[in-house]
């Protein structure tokens, strides 16, 4: 989150990827960084005892949302 | 007292009611006796536990009671008889309380006399919360939160606030303490602010002059200027929307110029005076950020300049040779008074070899006569600040500010033949053909003159406009007292 | 106040925006902008991310590849220094 803050404030667009592990935290800490809401993806966890297949269908799985969130069609829906 | 404002805190409405705190010596003193009264209602403003010994004792750690009552002094009790006050006295007097209570050998093993002790609610580190908390509810713009893990300078910056120097946070208590800069109420409205003609009220413009380091007796110069830039006659929109790179400037005039401390000697026109630096500023933050007027949108300067943060100086009037601008513009003398003018930033004009006027004058119409194009009359406005060595020349001539203007009219009237298009080698000018007359360099009233500076150095200024008149703009005076 | 209450602040304009820090305006697409994958160095990210980079490039999108040296802290400045003078958008990931 400090990375998006820091980089969004440079112009730079960002989104930032989590496990729906970090939903919560993710969420918090936009809060206290003065987002109401921040352009994440969350992916299924766990991700770290995953095979390598496993880890790419579910990038395969995220990809339009992903790219809706650094993109203005993921507007609405953020 | 009022009624309303004890009806709020739940006081009874007969008996007495003592105000007190277990910080105070006198406080602590007097528990046996308010133990010993038959009926009081204490209210307590920092340890919810004391004073010992007392049915009616009501936590007034949040000082809401004791701001009610507006006690200074611990302990006050007060006499409350049909809902009204009907006496009050403060710390320990063994006789005013045995008579105040009617309640006799009171304290009888008590000193005779001790003062009270201040009340919390005038505690210096209380100052700030209690001034939001009694008068913040006056205050109508929306509350931003900076969260806990921001810095609340760079969150100022990310929310789009600034000019690109650091602001103060307009904290609800910085408001406040701007806002007794004025009698003016907050909701009151200043002007409608171009380009995106809002409402600008009172408190939207301290909220600005606060980001812009303002100290609160700076206020009245700014509502004065905020209310001369968005006149039709100075046309700020049409000022941020040219290429052209020229701001606001301002000169301020009158008493206020010493009050709040401003600079009209030596780098007048430069940095390191507080109220000249920051005044100019907020003029320009209300435009950008109530007015909406920013860099790159409605702002389309193809260059701009530095003095765009800011532009404010004051006139050097008892240095000058000529009565004060403002008294020339119209403004009654001995009156404060602020003029906002289109301008670029300042050029030098040296001349330290003339020493009559009219040589001199012919120097400073050469100067001015650059302005925009040497080639182009009749367009921009201009304004020339003489410095003292300069003005000296003038004083001992005799010459007062209309005089020199007719004398600069004059030498400024452009040969044709020099500014037809391709004169010179130059393609820009005028288009040829026409009358054979000189054309005047500015319009009737197209640059003003200012006295400032240090009383060293024979370097005037010319600071270049924009298009004059209708259609462009045309300096605006306003007066400071009744923003006061 | 405790050290962690929020600060709060009048807001000095004409509060037509929204009042809370908003993320900046998304392009309508990535076509032609400079895109960068993050990798905050999380054990299964780069497989994840390598993924992420070809099936971009599938849509005619290459990226440029970052890792943080650690993901317990915010990025160095030096790399924050790289990214924001090679990149349009960057994507972060992946935090498990």
């Amino acid at each position: 989150m400090h990375d998006f803050a820091a980089l969004e404030g440079r112009g730079v667009i960002a989104a930032f990827l989590a496990s729906t592990q970090f939903v919560v935290a993710a969420s918090a800490q936009a809060r206290a960084l003065g987002y109401r809401e921040v352009p994440a993806v969350f992916v299924p966890h766990p991700i770290q005892d995953r095979t390598d297949s496993e880890v790419r269908a579910l990038a395969d799985a995220a990809l339009a949302e992903i790219i809706a969130a650094v993109t203005r069609s993921g507007q609405g829906r953020r | 007292m009022s009624t309303e404002r004890n009806a709020a805190v739940d006081l009874p409405a007969d008996g007495l009611v003592a105000v007190v705190k277990a910080d105070c010596p006198t406080c602590r003193l007097v528990e046996p006796v308010l133990a010993a009264l038959p009926q009081v209602t204490v209210f307590t403003q920092d340890d919810p536990g004391f004073p010992a010994g007392i049915r009616d004792r009501r936590d007034d750690t949040a000082l809401d009671t004791s701001l009610a009552l507006e006690v200074e002094t611990v302990p006050t009790l007060v006499r409350f008889a049909g809902g009204r006050e009907t006496g009050r006295i403060v710390g320990w007097l063994r006789e005013e309380w045995q008579e105040f209570t009617g309640v006799g050998g009171l304290g009888a093993d008590l000193p005779e006399y001790r003062p009270g002790c201040g009340s919390r609610t005038l505690d210096p580190d209380m100052a700030e919360e209690l001034l939001v908390r009694t008068r913040g509810g006056s205050l109508r713009s929306r509350r931003l939160e900076i969260a806990a893990l921001e810095d609340e300078v760079e969150a100022l910056y990310d929310r789009g606030f600034s000019d690109g120097l650091p602001v103060v946070p307009p904290t609800p208590a910085r408001v406040l303490r701007m806002l007794d800069g004025t009698s003016r109420r907050p909701d009151e409205v200043v002007a409608v602010v171009p380009p995106n003609l809002v409402e600008a009220t009172v408190e939207k413009v301290a909220i600005n002059a606060v980001l812009a380091g303002c100290r609160p007796e700076y206020l009245p110069v700014v509502l004065a200027a905020v209310e001369a830039a968005c006149t039709d006659e100075f046309n700020a929109h049409g000022l941020l929307a040219t290429t052209w790179g020229a701001g606001p400037a301002l000169c301020v005039n009158g008493p206020i110029r010493a009050e709040i401390g401003m600079n009209w000697a030596g780098n007048a026109l430069g940095q390191g005076n507080r109220a000249n630096s920051t005044i100019g500023r907020a003029l320009q933050l209300v435009i950008r950020n109530v007015g909406g007027g920013r860099p790159q949108e409605v702002d389309r300067a193809a260059l701009g300049h530095p003095g765009k943060l800011g532009f404010c100086f004051a006139e050097d009037e008892e240095g000058s040779p000529f009565e004060p601008l403002a008294q020339s513009r119209g403004v009654p003398a001995g009156r404060s008074a602020v003029t906002v003018f289109a301008a670029e930033g300042p050029r030098g004009l040296a001349d330290q070899i003339s020493r009559t006027p009219e040589s001199l004058a012919r120097s400073l119409a050469q100067g001015l006569r650059s302005v925009c194009h040497w080639k182009l009359p009749g367009g921009f406005d201009a304004s020339l600040v003489l410095c003292p060595e300069h003005g000296r020349t003038f004083r001992e001539a005799g010459w007062d500010r209309a005089r020199l203007h007719r004398e600069l009219d004059e030498l400024l009237l452009l040969d044709r033949a020099e500014i037809t298009r391709g004169a010179g080698g130059i393609a820009e000018g005028v288009p040829a053909g026409g009358s054979a007359r000189p054309i005047p360099k500015f319009r009737p009233g197209g640059y003003m003159i200012m006295h400032a500076g240090g009383g060293a150095g024979m370097f005037s200024a010319i600071v270049g406009g924009w298009a004059g008149g209708p259609g462009g703009s045309a300096p605006v005076t306003r007066e400071v007292d009744p923003w006061r | 106040m405790a050290v962690n209450d929020p600060i709060v602040i009048l807001d000095p304009t004409d509060e037509s925006a929204a009042d809370s820090r908003t993320a900046l305006e998304r392009p309508t697409s990535l076509d032609g902008l400079r895109v960068g994958l993050l990798d905050i160095s999380k054990a299964r990210g780069d497989v994840f991310l390598d993924r992420l980079a070809e099936l971009l490039a599938e849509r005619g999108i290459t990226v440029r590849r970052y890792a943080k040296p650690t993901f317990t802290k915010p990025m160095p400045p030096d790399l924050r220094r790289e990214i924001t003078t090679h990149c349009d958008v960057v994507i972060e990931a992946l935090a498990d």
